[in-house]
């Protein structure tokens, strides 16, 4: 997790594994020995090599690595016309990978405690966070929420890997009923200390960490997930507003190259909500 | 026979193959020159560049449309004298040939653009951006009306020796007007086409998709209409044709070649595919082996278009 991530690479590889997890939700595993070297955090941007008319890659976070055989893998929901393309994928085919993309996650320092947010999709990047973290010996918990139980496919991931959890649905039917800020509240009146917030999902929910960070100042980074073009910082499709110190005025960034991960103090939210 | 040859000359702009990077779709060249070979490219036309730094647009700024993108990045940009001095340095690092895009907000600041990357070692040729849709002031307005265009590109060429390549907008009833224009001011080429002027909308909340509002379209969506306004520029003028639409394969390069392009420029395809120029170049070999053609310089302009 302290490596530094390898430069990305441009290739067609093969799909070698599919999971479906039901309705619009899949777990895809490519062969791609520069991505298998990611970091949490970091992204790929992903095509079918038959691109038809679609023309851009999309991104998805790496949910999964294994560097021993060159795979990784993500967590897909098909949203739009560029993401259920590459849902469509069949085990050997090929697909265009550039990767591994982007900052990723800041580690706690040793002895903080860090409680990860994830929402809905957004839950994926914190699968391989918490491989990190438990590899250095970090205490952690991941609050997962969704609007229903539906929305929560990747639960039974999470648990096979012993992931200490938390669910939360707006509609109540899993785990508790509600935002997923809620428990994440009651934690940090439970805990001591000043846990490291790290949150992954909608931009509401993101938003809503972030103000519960600044309130009880605890750092906190937010994996931003604008419209994105190209993934190298060419098209500046991506651009999010962020407001550093010194700076008169909030500017353009590119979330590709300089994020996603932001340290949420920077990010200015109501520019692109 | 020996391989035929791919090199051209654009004015006094030598190229070892005609193919070149689009303005806008591969930043200054040095962000992408990790995941490209900058060699396999005849040359990058940089983002283009004013005198100041610029912040663009707000979000949302692309949208995918069918063959096509929609985009009003607005020019962000770091300004003429940053790019010369802290981004040529790391670009002329590489063996390709770099034209700078030159914009401006006045026919003065264009010319003072223009006068700063000529005196900057390393810049091989400029082109005058007059077609950028997607700013409020500048950009497409000098590009729209002949006299303007006429007085942008003398300015440039008054401010410069290198080849003055002009950006033509395709957003005009005829582009032939802007392409003698062009010529009579002193252009050395012309780069033909920037993007159409679009509108997509998110009918549930019946907002435009782009933050700007409107947008150019790019993409292999355009390139019927890009190839046919590069057969009637360079069927209009002396100087070179940059042909420049949506070009996804070899094929689609040589519909420009043969409509009268001398070179031509890929684009939005840098996004998704940025190591297409090899494998371009070798279909581009391919069939001039096949068609017993020695040269691309001798396949440009060679319609067969019904009398």
């Amino acid at each position: 997790m302290t490596s530094s991530p390898p430069s990305p690479a441009d290739r067609v590889c093969p799909l070698v594994k599919r999971e479906s997890l039901g309705g619009a939700y899949a777990l895809l595993t490519f062969e791609h020995a520069g991505v298998a070297g990611a970091s949490a955090g970091q992204f790929a941007m992903i095509q079918p090599e038959a691109q038809g008319d679609l023309l851009l890659r999309r991104p998805f976070s790496i949910m999964d690595t294994d560097p021993s055989t060159s795979r990784f893998t993500i967590f897909l929901k098909a949203v739009g016309p560029g993401s259920k393309a590459v849902f469509d994928l069949r085990e050997g085919d090929n697909a265009r990978v550039l990767g591994p993309l982007g900052r990723g996650f800041t580690a706690p320092a040793p002895g903080e405690r860090a409680f990860l947010v994830g929402g809905g999709y957004g839950v994926a990047p914190f699968a391989l966070f918490s491989r990190g973290l438990r590899e250095a010996g970090s205490a952690f918990h991941l609050f997962y929420g969704g609007r229903s139980a539906s929305e929560l496919p990747l639960v039974g991931e999470l648990e096979r890997r012993g992931i200490p959890l938390t669910l939360s649905t707006d509609d109540g039917t899993r785990g508790e009923r509600g935002r997923v800020t809620v428990p994440l509240m009651d934690a940090l009146s439970l805990v001591p200390g000043t846990p490291r917030l790290y949150a992954c999902g909608p931009e509401p929910m993101m938003r809503a960490v972030a103000e519960i960070s600044s309130e009880k100042r605890l750092a906190c980074e937010v994996s931003l997930d604008p419209w994105m073009g190209c993934g190298l910082g060419t098209c500046l499709g991506c651009v999010v507003k962020i407001q550093d110190e010194g700076e008169p005025r909030p500017k353009n960034r590119p979330a590709c190259t300089e994020g996603p991960v932001f340290d949420a103090r920077r990010v200015v939210w109501e520019k692109h909500s | 026979m020996t391989a035929p040859s791919l090199g051209v000359e654009i004015g006094s702009l030598k190229l070892r193959n005609p193919l070149l990077a689009a303005s806008g779709t591969c930043g200054y060249g040095v962000e992408i020159a990790h995941v490209v070979d900058l060699a396999t490219l005849g040359g990058i036309v940089t983002k283009g560049l004013y005198m100041a730094a610029r912040d663009g647009c707000e979000a949302p700024r692309i949208a995918e449309t069918p063959a096509g993108l929609l985009n009003a990045i607005g020019l962000q940009g770091v300004g003429i004298r940053a790019f010369v001095d802290r981004v040529l340095p790391r670009l002329r690092e590489h063996d390709t040939a770099v034209i700078v895009n030159v914009c401006g907000e006045t026919v003065e600041e264009y010319a003072e653009v223009a006068r700063i990357a000529s005196d900057a070692p390393g810049v091989h040729a400029l082109e005058i951006n007059i077609s950028c849709p997607n700013v409020k002031t500048g950009g497409i307005a000098f590009g729209t009306d002949p006299l303007m265009t006429r007085d942008v590109v003398g300015a440039v060429r008054k401010a410069s020796a290198l080849p003055v390549i002009p950006k033509l907008s395709p957003n005009v009833t005829d582009i032939t007007v802007f392409a003698r224009a062009c010529e009579e001011a002193g252009a050395d080429a012309i780069s033909c086409v920037n993007t159409f002027l679009g509108l997509a909308i998110d009918v549930e909340t019946r907002k435009p998709r782009l933050a700007f509002g409107t947008g150019g379209l790019s993409g292999p969506a355009i390139r019927p209409l890009a190839v046919r306004m590069t057969w009637q520029a360079a069927r209009a003028v002396k100087i070179p044709i940059i042909g420049i639409g949506g070009i996804a394969s070899a094929s689609d390069a040589l519909e420009f070649f043969i409509a009268g392009a001398s070179a031509v420029q890929v684009g939005t395809m840098n996004f998704s595919r940025p190591n297409i120029y090899a494998e371009i170049e070798s279909g581009l070999v391919d069939y001039l082996t096949r068609h017993h053609i020695g040269s691309i310089r001798d396949l440009v302009g060679t319609i067969r278009y019904p009398r």
